[in-house]
């Protein structure tokens, strides 16, 4: 199995970046052994969305990586040396990461799908302009990501 | 002398929480607990139909979810007089008891010993098996912890759909029975965990170790083996000793518990006069007596929170939540001041053990009092009792398989009138009180476990529990205060810790 599995608080802006994906990816068909999950602001308790896969693709907001709008495919080293948590939620990507290495032998292919935010603003709905124009090219690059 | 401000972000996903200590010397001579997140939560609840609150308050927390709506379904039953049969509470008190454990393991061991690994105690003996058991990803405490706690919420997904954030109970029992099925599965998760538990955290089987019932019992049985020096327990204790815990971290004297999972073989009788399998009551730090416990005596403060303000302290029942920002006031938090019989009191898993009268805990208590190491070994030798309870729970399940998991209500709506639902989650106290006129909620009002440790300063100027845990304590360095740490964590805050001066504006961090 392949998972898509989206990270994000669509309460604090282009935070919702990974959720916004997530209502646009399942608008489309996907090949029977893809799965899209919504994992919201999960920490720890995301880390069942990686179990029965052989690949993973997360998709989240980022900070400090490039430009406002700019797409970013990384591996889960690029994040090594960042320990801190990209985003707002609790203890970010990179700790998740780290859990899964040790409960999960064989890891999944891993790969981090994410747009680097303008901002994320606490208690506002919807993405600023830049953040919302990246999402048709997130989505077709996951799209490629994971062919028939 | 120096002065300096210190200020302390515990932030999660939950709710954000910070500390401000004034230090004079390397001395904490002040501290303000600030919740600086507002959550309405109450409001939320208010001219909704009644049994909305089971849908909307597990969503007041990712971590206890299962206790939030326990406390809403007892409120309801309270206020309508609906009866539950046995299975129904076995079930319930089955899923808080798992949501308990999988808490404390994580608090322990994913947040409390990394303190251990801190480099300041690089030249201490222990340093090196702090970083084999307790270092983060590395260490095989945390691996350990990090790989059997989440499998242990899976029982309540057996139950009730999923976990967390799940409503599967309902006013007269839960929305499934026990199946064989339900029992088995939830014996293979629990097995799991206890042969863990008892290989790597107390180095000996469950009943020997609960079998220990005075602290000198337990000190010659910590040394007896190396298995016991070298489980979890045995590194935690000799480490949290070696650099002084059971000296510190002491806070309020007066304690209190709700009383933890209501008795099935007394079903008959309704909250809150039904017996729990852990006792309830008021340990009165003046006289050292536990008293029965009266929720009447409960009243909130708002005199230093940003609430429209009131005189004095009011019973939830008369409580008002009507949010009022004072940034520049004297007021510092979004936390109301609980207090019980107008005492400041501290809450949780060392006041639940105290109160129920634990044998180990208890004699401990009388030899050092209630010190930061024994705040958190209490915590552990709840997850032993919890277990041994856990399986005795499956067990009873599996003995009545027919058993009724739910006693349909005569009335379809919940009356007006008003209720409580009191229960003992991961971190304390929690209580739900909840007012219906005309059909709606008219009043809700929430007091956490946070609430009561983490209060403010009430009417009468009275720090809070944490806060008062923390003045008077000397730090060796005020830009690296570890000691605040330790203490802090052993209220069990839990999640991400930061530390950062603001003289200087360099940012330091605990861990992670």
């Amino acid at each position: 199995m392949r998972h898509i599995v989206c990270f994000g608080n669509e309460l604090h802006g282009d935070d919702g970046f990974g959720v916004r994906i997530y209502a646009q990816l399942r608008q489309l068909t996907w090949p029977k052994n893809v799965e899209i999950f919504n994992a919201g602001i999960a920490g720890l308790n995301a880390l069942r969305f990686f179990e029965n896969c052989s690949q993973a693709i997360l998709v989240d907001a980022l900070a400090n990586f490039g430009n406002t709008g700019e797409i970013f495919a990384l591996k889960p080293e690029d994040l090594a040396d960042r320990p801190q948590q990209l985003t707002g939620h609790g203890l970010g990507i990179p700790y998740l990461l780290e859990a899964l290495k040790v409960i999960r032998e064989p890891l999944p292919d891993i790969l981090i799908v994410g747009v680097e935010i303008a901002a994320v603003t606490p208690f506002f709905s919807g993405l600023s302009d830049k953040t919302e124009q990246a999402v048709p090219k997130a989505v077709r690059l996951i799209q490629d990501l994971l062919p028939e | 002398m120096s002065k300096r401000t210190i200020q302390i972000d515990l932030n999660r996903v939950e709710g954000d929480l910070d500390f401000q200590l004034e230090l004079e010397d390397n001395k904490v001579v002040d501290a303000r607990c600030i919740g600086s997140m507002y959550r309405g939560f109450e409001q939320i609840l208010i001219s909704r139909k009644p049994k909305d609150s089971l849908v909307i308050t597990p969503r007041i927390c990712g971590i206890c979810g299962t206790a939030q709506l326990t406390a809403a379904v007892l409120a309801l039953e309270n206020l309508a007089g609906i009866a539950v049969p046995p299975a129904a509470i076995r079930i319930r008190n089955l899923c808080l008891m798992a949501e308990t454990v999988q808490s404390d393991l994580r608090q322990s061991f994913l947040f409390f010993t990394a303190d251990f690994c801190h480099p300041k105690y690089d030249d201490r003996s222990f340093y090196q098996k702090a970083r084999t058991a307790f270092l983060p990803f590395k260490g095989w405490v945390h691996r350990g912890a990090l790989e059997h706690s989440r499998h242990l919420v899976e029982i309540i997904a057996l139950f009730g759909g999923q976990w967390p954030h799940s409503s599967y109970m309902l006013p007269g029992g839960v929305t499934t029975p026990a199946s064989s099925r339900h029992i088995i599965d939830s014996l293979s998760i629990l097995n799991k965990v206890t042969r863990w538990f008892e290989q790597n955290i107390i180095g000996t089987d469950l009943d020997s170790w609960l079998a220990l019932e005075s602290a000198d019992e337990f000190f010659t049985w910590l040394t007896a083996k190396e298995a016991h020096a070298d489980g979890a327990i045995g590194l935690f204790t000799m480490m949290s000793r070696g650099i002084g815990l059971h000296h510190v971290g002491f806070g309020t004297p007066h304690m209190l518990s709700y009383g933890s999972y209501d008795d099935p073989a007394d079903a008959g009788t309704f909250p809150p006069q039904r017996k729990h399998l852990f006792r309830a009551g008021f340990l009165n730090g003046d006289t050292g007596n536990v008293e029965p416990f009266e929720q009447a005596e409960i009243t909130e403060h708002v005199r230093y929170s940003w609430f429209q303000p009131y005189t004095g302290g009011r019973h939830p029942f008369q409580g008002q939540t009507i949010p009022d920002y004072q940034p520049h006031s004297d007021r510092y938090t979004w936390c109301k001041a609980p207090r019980y019989q107008d005492k400041v009191v501290q809450t949780g898993p060392l006041a639940d053990a105290l109160i129920d009268g634990e044998p180990l805990i208890s004699s401990l208590y009388q030899a050092e009092g209630g010190n930061a190491w024994l705040r958190q070994f209490a915590r552990l030798r709840r997850t032993a009792r919890l277990l041994h309870k856990m399986r005795e729970t499956l067990n009873e399940l599996a003995a009545h398989p027919n058993d009724p998991h739910m006693i349909p209500p005569d009335k379809l709506e919940i009356p007006d009138g008003e209720g409580c639902g009191l229960v003992t989650a991961a971190r304390g106290a929690l209580g739900h009180w909840l007012q219906v006129t005309d059909g709606v909620i008219s009043c809700y009002q929430v007091i956490t476990p946070t609430a009561w440790n983490a209060s403010p300063k009430d009417s009468e100027g009275r720090h809070g529990h944490w806060e008062s845990s923390l003045i008077g304590l000397t730090v060796d360095d005020p830009d690296d205060p570890v000691e605040i740490g330790h203490i802090i964590r052993s209220h069990d805050p839990c999640l991400v810790c930061t530390v950062h001066v603001l003289d200087t504006g360099k940012r330091m961090t605990l861990w992670p």
